[in-house]
């Protein structure tokens, strides 16, 4: 059992490095989360670790919330068709989480139990997978008021998708999110997408939520570097100072098991300014 | 409404070359002049502006709303070449919001000489050299001189204004080419546009008839394995047709990860 373990864990390293690669061809290149509409409207330079620490206080947790919730739904699609060893490996156990990921912090959460059972078998109360994948989409659509916010998720969210159908062409959660698309309509958001690929790609609970936090502070500390002149290794060393948040975030999230306990913390500042973004011209950035 | 092919599939051309050799003025030529016989439309990637978008637009050669510009984050080398999503995303969404389509240009940012499209995003491709530019960027040569579908010597009307000799460009284009099309082009040489359009209509028909396999003019120059047990010390070897598989990926630095734009 140690060298299942061994492997999976060794696999999950691999695919977290893998998925958090900048060179991952999803159309990362095109972002810059929400910086350069910021720097427009005055934001400092020196002030983009802040900018960094807001966006992981608000929008990015409702991501990586929401990335959870979709992981745990596709993973019950992959147990379901009985793939779960196949395109997950083993999973951490997860608890129910009775404070999750609120806005603020201090959720607390025992991971102390990894290694034991797998708890995710059917998902939670037994539900579909794609049900659950369309409840998790629409509670992600209600915690972000800001249509340009949701038209770019959505845009990046094809982006991760399409190269998941390549990946794991046949897996039970490209069907399961496939499913969910017809019954919402549109594209699934990034967030949701990512939910699905972490579970493929063997990714526990903790890592999902790390891996989008991780996401977008690497996405705005490049982008800076496009956009004001500055050393890299400044940038570089933001991404650092902000592991202890990015960590923070995971463990506060990394618990919810339900769509209705995503936490709803939204930033008017960076809402407004995507929705200015969106319509303007001279940009280097997509969003 | 899942992320399936458009239920029309055009023939996916792209326009690269350096900054200002005339990639939007051909464009809008080919627009000009297939409109009225082909469906047409136009991605651009501009990297700050939407300025060739604009341009298009305001030269009434094509409904507006089939010219879409893709931001690209300041790579536009990437955006043709190491991560085609956003410009996939943009072709797909034209070809079925104005299905159906014949043709898709696909305009690069203005890049250097290196800069191609990968055969993941385009069918075939043009790559835009001037008269301006210098007689002698022909024969430094590069992937895309060397290897794209057709190579475009434009601005041929320019050439007594900067003392550039066209037979000689072109000759020495050719040459580069190993006798891959070379087309000497101006808006104001009839004959040219011409045979511009000509081109176009001959590689759609290829394309429809299935015939057209997409080239890759590849990001790498002819290079060198070194193979300490080859009596050579390696083997030289270019990506071109008929070349064996080989392990590239284990044994060359890949140039194309090694930094992003």
């Amino acid at each position: 059992m140690d060298g299942v373990r061994e492997d999976a864990d060794g696999r999950a390293e691999l695919m977290f490095a893998l998925l958090a690669d900048a060179r991952l061809p999803t159309g990362g290149h095109t972002q810059s989360a929400g910086l350069e509409p910021a720097l427009r409207a005055g934001t400092a330079a020196a002030d983009v670790p802040r900018y960094i620490d807001a966006r992981l206080r608000t929008v990015v947790r409702v991501e990586a919330a929401t990335a959870v919730v979709a992981r745990l739904a596709a993973l019950s699609a992959l147990t379901a068709h009985g793939a779960h060893g196949a395109h997950g490996g083993p999973v951490s156990a997860e608890k129910s989480n009775s404070a999750p990921g609120s806005c603020g912090s201090g959720a607390e959460f025992d991971f102390s139990a990894d290694g034991s059972a797998d708890g995710v078998a059917d998902g939670p109360a037994g539900r579909t997978a794609e049900g659950l994948l369309v409840e998790v989409w629409a509670a992600w659509a209600a915690r972000t008021p800001s249509a340009a916010l949701r038209e770019t998720a959505q845009r990046l969210g094809r982006g991760y998708l399409r190269l998941l159908r390549r990946l794991w062409a046949d897996s039970p959660a490209v069907t399961a999110l496939d499913a969910a698309t017809a019954v919402v309509g549109g594209h699934p958001p990034r967030p949701v997408v990512l939910g699905a690929t972490a579970a493929c790609a063997g990714l526990s609970a903790l890592q999902t939520a790390r891996l989008v936090a991780y996401e977008d502070v690497q996405t705005v500390a490049s982008a800076t570097l496009k956009l004001e002149p500055l050393d890299p290794a400044v940038a570089t060393g933001w991404v650092v100072d902000a592991q202890p948040a990015i960590d923070a975030l995971a463990r506060d999230v990394a618990g919810i098991r339900v769509a209705r306990d995503l936490p709803a913390c939204g930033a008017p500042l960076v809402e407004a300014w995507a929705q200015a973004h969106a319509t303007r011209t001279e940009r280097l950035f997509s969003a | 409404m899942t992320d399936t092919p458009a239920p029309t599939r055009s023939l996916r051309l792209g326009v690269a070359g350096p900054v200002g050799t005339g990639k939007s003025s051909l464009i809008g030529t080919v627009c000009r002049e297939l409109s009225a016989e082909l469906q047409i439309g136009v991605i651009t990637n501009d990297i700050y502006t939407d300025e060739d978008a604009r341009m298009l637009r305001a030269a009434g050669v094509l409904d507006p709303a089939r010219i879409r510009a893709v931001e690209t984050g300041a790579c536009p080398h990437t955006a043709i070449r190491d991560d085609v999503t956003a410009n996939l995303l943009a072709v797909e969404d034209l070809e079925q919001d104005f299905a159906p389509l014949d043709v898709v240009l696909v305009e690069s940012g203005g890049d250097n000489l290196t800069a191609t499209f990968s055969p993941a995003l385009v069918d075939a491709q043009l790559f835009v050299l001037d008269v301006a530019g210098g007689g002698d960027v022909a024969r430094k040569g590069g992937p895309g001189i060397a290897r794209a579908d057709l190579l475009i010597v434009n601005k041929t009307d320019l050439a007594p204004h900067v003392g550039v000799d066209v037979a000689q460009m072109v000759a020495d284009a050719t040459a580069a080419r190993e006798g891959r099309a070379v087309l000497a082009l101006s808006r104001t040489d009839r004959a040219s546009v011409d045979a511009l359009s000509d081109w176009v209509r001959a590689m759609l028909a290829t394309h429809r008839s299935g015939t057209h396999v997409p080239q890759d003019p590849g990001p790498m120059a002819p290079h060198f394995h070194a193979d300490e047990e080859h009596p050579d010390g390696g083997v030289l070897h270019t990506h071109g047709d008929g070349d064996a598989p080989h392990g590239h990926a284990a044994q060359d630095p890949a140039p194309s990860t090694a930094a992003r734009g």
